[in-house]
Formats: structure tokens, sequence, C-alpha cells
């Protein structure tokens, strides 16, 4: 099943999330947004952290998983963050 | 260290954007020195971020229509309309070591040449984090940055001019939206350098080049051969290309 959500951070920028899930489970996501990141290439690192979780898998959880991905790669993200990522993921599975 | 100013210049969306790449990359190699462009676009042109969507930010079939170029970028940020005579864009790009650490120090530092550019015009403007400069609370300059290999490229435009009904008409932007009210809404939060005088573009990029060069040691210098031939490969081989236009 296809989802998408548009998530504006207050005082940051706009994150945009489409993934697909099957069964239950997160099977692949897309961050779209006005946002800063860098290295840039690394975006795909966060987008595949967040795939395998299951859908009704907890907020913090998935924030937590991106934090760890975004510490252990040195990524910095201006007008986004790893919180504001997983909020937008649960918007759009609830969507 | 010394500059290199590539004076005011008109090209194309995709060399103008090849040109910063290879410059990231050749400033990293020490091959080419660090150096500030000022340039236009011909034909105008919107560029968006690395990270939107092209088919969800810009209305595509009105750009071929109408001849816009169409471009994402290699850095962060929103879609932007480069207006072939409303704007004038820099960028400057030189070992990151130069600056603040910081993103937001170091948006902040580049940022005051164009805030004493603007002056010298008599337009009194301030940083606004993350990467705006505003004239009376209204954004006139957006600013967008990226790092590899030890270099900073920061790249933005500086407003000369307003069209914003063409803007909306290039901008995927619903038709119920182009109203007059959010018309109005936009004057009130952009504006431009000719709403603060009757100042000629020449005006601008004069300003623009004293404030980027105040306090810097600097040469004007052209492009080299390298350069270009660099630039060229990169604009047909990505900037032009439907795959890194269309990838999100």
């Amino acid at each position: 099943m296809e989802c998408h959500s548009k998530y504006k951070v207050p005082g940051g920028k706009l994150i945009e999330i489409r993934l697909v899930h099957k069964n239950g489970t997160i099977e692949s996501l897309e961050i779209i947004g006005d946002f800063f990141l860098l290295p840039e290439e690394k975006l795909g690192l966060i987008e595949r952290s967040v795939e395998g979780f299951k859908i009704d898998a907890d907020e913090k959880d998935i924030a937590s998983n991106i934090a760890e991905v975004v510490s252990k790669e040195k990524i910095e993200m201006v007008g986004i963050d790893p919180a504001s990522i997983a909020k937008a993921v649960k918007m759009a599975v609830n969507s | 260290m010394r500059w290199r100013i590539v004076g005011l210049e008109t090209h194309d969306a995709y060399f103008n954007m090849a040109i910063d790449e290879v410059l990231l990359e050749r400033v990293s190699e020490k091959l080419s020195p660090p150096t500030i462009r000022f340039y236009r676009w011909s034909p105008s042109a919107v560029s968006i971020g690395r990270f939107q969507s092209m088919e969800e930010e810009v209305n595509v079939e009105r750009c071929r229509e109408t001849g816009v170029d169409y471009v994402r970028r290699i850095t962060g940020g929103g879609a932007v309309y480069h207006d072939n005579g409303g704007e004038i864009t820099y960028s400057l790009v030189a070992p990151e070591a130069e600056f603040p650490s910081g993103i937001g120090e170091s948006y902040k530092d580049i940022c005051r040449s164009i805030i004493s550019g603007l002056a010298l015009l008599g337009i009194k403007t301030e940083f606004m984090p993350v990467n705006d400069i505003v004239a009376n609370g209204k954004k006139i300059s957006g600013n967008a940055q990226t790092r590899r290999k030890g270099v900073l490229l920061q790249h933005g435009t500086i407003l000369y001019s307003l069209d914003i009904k063409r803007m909306f008409s290039l901008l995927n932007v619903s038709k119920e939206k182009i109203s007059d009210k959010m018309i109005k809404n936009v004057e009130e939060r952009v504006t431009s350098v000719s709403a603060f005088g009757n100042f000629s573009l020449n005006d601008l990029y004069g300003a623009l080049l004293e404030g980027f060069t105040e306090g810097r040691e600097y040469d004007f210098g052209m492009w080299s051969r390298e350069e270009i031939e660099a630039a060229e490969k990169l604009r047909i081989g990505v900037y032009g290309t439907r795959k890194w236009n269309f990838s999100r």
C-alpha cells in the first residue's frame, strides 16, 4: 500500500514522505523536501534505516534508529531532525 | 588566501550548476583557486533543491511552452525562479576551513558580503536564519550551501525585480492558490532591490562586487579550458539529463 505525508517542521523545513508498506512492514521510503542534509548522498542511508519497521512501530524507536545513522555517518541536517522525520513517517502510515 | 573573481556572466541553468560542481571538485584538488562568481540565467530557469521532486514543484509543461529551463541543484533548499533580468546569482567556493564550522554561522558569515553590498545602495538588510537575507522583514536573498571534500560551496540569489504572476505560473501552485490574496501574501513576504529605488541591474552587480571583495585579496579571472571542458561534460552528462532532474 502506498502512503504519503507532508509535514512542515515548526521553524524548520518541509518533509514529505512517500512510502510503501506490505503485510504491516515498511518496504520502501523516500524523503522529499526543501531541507538541507550533508553529505547529500547519505539521505539514502536514513531512508533505508526506516525500511523494515512495522507500520505500528513506536515513533520514538524510528527516531532513535535514524539518530543512530545520523551520528554514525556524521550527517548534518538543517531544518529537519530524526524526530521530525519519524513523525512524518507515522503521519504517512496513519494517513 | 587569494580569490579569483569571475565577473557577471550569463549561462543556461545546466552550465551554471555544472561549473559550480566543477569548482567544488577542483578547489579540493587545488586545481582551481577559491572563486566567487556572479551570473545570470539565459534562458530564465527554475532550480529545485537537491531533495525536492521536480514534478511536484515545477510546472514542467509550462516551462517547456515558455522556454524556461528547469534543473535540480546540488544543494538543498527550495524551488527558485531565476528570471533572466530579475536577479543576480553568486557562487562562492573555497576551503571550508576559511569559514566558521557550523552551517548556520558560515551562512551568516558569507551573507555578510551581500548585506554590505546592499548597504552601499542604501538598502538595510539583515541575516535571517537559516539561509535568508531580509529587508524590512521581507526576503530579498535566498542562499544554499553544501560541502564536499573539505570545500564549501554557497550559492544564492539577490532579487532585483519581482514578477510574482510569472513565478507562480512556472511553479506548481494550485490555481486556487494563485489568487490575489496569495499574490498579496507573497508581496508581503518577498521584496527586491527595485522596490528600494531606481537602480539598474548593473548597480546591483557593482554593489555585490564591492560587498564580496571587501577585505579579500583577489584578482579578476576567467575560466580555464579544463574548467570549461569539465563543466560541459557535467552539463551534458548530469545537469541536462532527465535522470538527474527527475530523480525524485
